[in-house]
């Protein structure tokens, strides 16, 4: 795909940055929580303050673990005809994930999510044709809490034919327990690590700092055979300089280093570079994350992602509180920047609230915006069949180009055609109702509830995510003593 | 009021965060009434400081450093207030971040929002086990028990921490909050009040004290 590329940062920012960022791992260094990831960096010749539960990553380890980061990582999906392979040349999108509200579709009820929405959601997002890649979009909370998280994987699995990207594996637990989910769910081991149909995102935590249960997880994940995208969320102003660049620095310092330590322990691991820095509001003390800040944040953290050789992905989240033009803008403000700059996965469409509450609606109305986007940036080029210059010299003077073959080809590939939008006369429009396109946007999530069916998991692989679940499940949490 | 007073109440509404101990110094050496420092100058200047915020005419870094100058003077001054007589406030809060939840930020501003607002706030941290919310709030004495969690891995702690609370120690009130909580979800597991946002928490801590 050629493409239209913008670009923010030059190569002499990109190097600036980059240089920045190795300062500060050296001079500052991060937090490291999990005790086995310091004995890890330890080993490898960083300085470690076990009192301060620091470490201090010399340059040679982060240039090191660049060299073995995989530039070509491919989300297969349950169906081939899904896998999403992040080449640092395709775009591809994905879901908001993992809210915990939902507007009750029929009732309007703003009310806690359930496993119900999330297979309504993933059914819907299976059916639409810019998702590319699923995550799931909110939390069962009407299960037991101890398994929330595995029940979220089994409905998504059984739900979608595209790959299922989580960002609940936590916990060294959580790790084992979702892996043998994928491996279930893939037919084994082997083929899984053959085509991993899941992966997981890990947030770091700003400014400099992993959380011990999320980098034990993290080494599990890498282990196993399962993608990882190491995600930063500085949020400038607040938890990172209020400058957006200085804030991709305490980004970057946090992706590097979370690399670092996956490298050290499974050289050539697949790890994506997530980057998600959306100011917070200064006068609502709320994540802004429909800002042009977090677009143009998106945009230079794929340029970093680029630089390095890695596939980026970067998301939106609109904080709109119903569909309608709020959410329209923020979505078309937070797609779009990052999308011409490449970005290879942009997640986050469909959820409201800054990634918490679910409207069904929202979710198709996404999609259009991000078809509208794709042809946008699509990219032209001049050649014999573009040009047509035998189709011009054949119609000729005065005449149309409705009758021509050629008109019929491009109008597929060269044409957006809207399914919400209305485009037609204001006379048909008052005729048929003046529908807006929330009300197209209902009409369209009914005819995909009631029409799109999806291949479940084969019985023997359900057999087996249902023991895993039972295995898990146990009383509420309580009453642990705290770890350090 | 003494002139001391007012330049005390100045350094916060300026955000002189550096050398407002220092002043705060000179007051106790002239033999004004600390309590009388605190009450007509730090809380007076950061109630200017909240107005102004309330308003939009500041941003949240203003307020942030209001607060941090205000505890820079209270350091100096608290330990100056003789025995038995205590600063009024409007209630004494104890925060935290539940259990294997790390992310503090939610949780600070609405520590800076309360103490900024009249109240005494007493912050645990993060990763707070339910033990040690149970155990601060009877030996505090705290009117409000404030939580946060931002995953909903964690959410649930909230509710395990709540319901052995209004079994030993009911007069405590709660208030809730994190990016996945919802009033739907504190209703469901008998929090007191919840807030969306730092500046609404301060709404519902008054509601909870009113």
């Amino acid at each position: 795909m050629r493409g239209i590329r913008f670009q923010i940062l030059s190569k002499e920012d990109l190097d600036r940055i980059h240089w920045g960022t190795l300062h500060i791992l050296e001079k500052v260094g991060v937090q490291v929580d999990s005790p086995t990831c310091r004995k890890l960096l330890n080993e490898n010749g960083c300085e470690i303050d076990e009192k301060k539960r620091s470490a201090k990553i010399p340059s040679h380890l982060v240039e090191e673990a660049i060299r073995k980061k995989k530039s070509t990582i491919t989300l297969a999906g349950r169906n081939p005809k899904y896998d999403a392979r992040l080449d640092l040349k395709h775009s591809h999108m994905c879901a908001n994930g993992n809210g915990a509200v939902a507007v009750d579709f029929d009732t309007g009820e703003r009310r806690n999510s359930t496993k119900k929405d999330l297979i309504d959601s993933t059914t819907i997002c299976d059916a639409l044709p810019n998702v590319h890649v699923h995550w799931p979009m909110v939390s069962s909370t009407d299960m037991p809490p101890s398994v929330v998280h595995l029940h979220d994987l089994e409905a998504s699995l059984n739900h979608t034919e595209k790959h299922v990207m989580y960002e609940t594996g936590v916990t060294l637990e959580d790790a084992k327990n979702l892996t043998a989910m994928g491996y279930a769910a893939a037919g084994g081991e082997k083929e899984y690590r053959r085509r991993p149909i899941t992966s997981c995102l890990q947030c770091t935590y700003a400014p400099l700092q992993h959380d011990a249960g999320v980098m034990d997880a993290s080494l599990e994940f890498a282990r196993s055979g399962v993608p990882l995208v190491f995600f930063c969320m500085p949020q400038p102003g607040a938890t990172g300089p209020a400058s957006l660049v200085g804030s991709v620095v305490v980004g970057n310092a946090e992706v590097l280093s979370a690399l670092v330590m996956t490298q050290l322990s499974t050289p050539g691991a697949a790890v994506i570079y997530g980057l998600g820095i959306a100011p917070l509001d200064m006068r609502t003390t709320v994540r802004a994350g429909g800002s042009p800040e977090h677009a143009i944040c998106s945009a230079m953290g794929t340029e970093m992602a680029h630089y390095y050789g890695m596939p980026s992905c970067v998301g939106v989240s609109g904080t709109a509180k119903e569909p309608g033009i709020q959410a329209a803008i923020e979505t078309y403000t937070g797609c779009v920047g990052p999308l011409l700059a490449g970005a290879d996965l942009m997640c986050g469409i469909g959820l409201l609230e800054d990634s918490s509450c679910l409207h069904l609606e929202q979710v198709v109305i996404d999609d259009e915006i991000v078809g509208a986007i794709a042809r946008l940036i699509r990219g032209e080029w001049a050649c014999d069949d573009t040009m047509a210059l035998d189709i011009i010299e054949k119609v000729g003077i005065g005449n149309n180009y409705l009758a021509q073959k050629h008109t019929m080809q491009f109008l597929r590939t060269d044409h957006f055609m809207p399914s919400l939008m209305s485009r037609e006369s204001e006379d048909n429009w008052s005729k048929t109702g003046k529908k807006t396109v929330k009300d197209t946007a209902r009409e369209k999530v009914k005819k995909i509830l009631a029409e799109h069916k999806v291949p479940s998991l084969p019985d023997d692989a359900n057999r087996e995510l249902t023991a895993i679940i039972d295995k898990v499940k146990k009383p509420l949490w309580g009453g642990e003593s705290k770890v350090q | 009021m003494e002139e001391i007073v007012t330049r005390l109440k100045d350094a916060v509404i300026n955000y002189e965060m550096e050398t407002i101990a220092d002043l705060a110094k000179q007051v106790v050496d002239q033999g004004v009434d600390p309590l009388v420092a605190i009450e007509q100058g730090l809380a007076e200047g950061i109630k200017t400081v909240g107005e102004r915020f309330g308003k939009g005419e500041i941003f949240l870094p203003e307020l942030v450093m209001g607060a941090e100058a205000m505890k820079a003077a209270l350091a100096v001054l608290e330990p100056a207030v003789p025995q038995g007589q205590h600063r009024a406030t409007l209630g004494k809060v104890v925060i935290g971040t539940v259990q294997d939840d790390i992310h503090e930020i939610g949780k600070n501003l609405v520590s800076t929002m309360l103490s900024s607002n009249g109240f005494e706030v007493v912050d645990l941290g993060v990763n707070v086990p339910a033990a040690d919310f149970l155990k601060k709030a009877g030996e505090l004495k705290a009117n409000i028990l404030a939580m946060s969690a931002l995953m909903t891995t964690t959410m649930p702690r909230m509710g395990e921490i709540i319901t052995p609370l209004k079994k030993d120690n009911p007069s405590v009130k709660t208030l809730i909050g994190g990016a996945p909580v919802t009033d739907v979800y504190a209703k469901e597991i008998g929090a007191d009040e919840y807030s969306g946002d730092a500046s609404g928490a301060v709404d519902s801590a008054k509601n909870l004290v009113g």
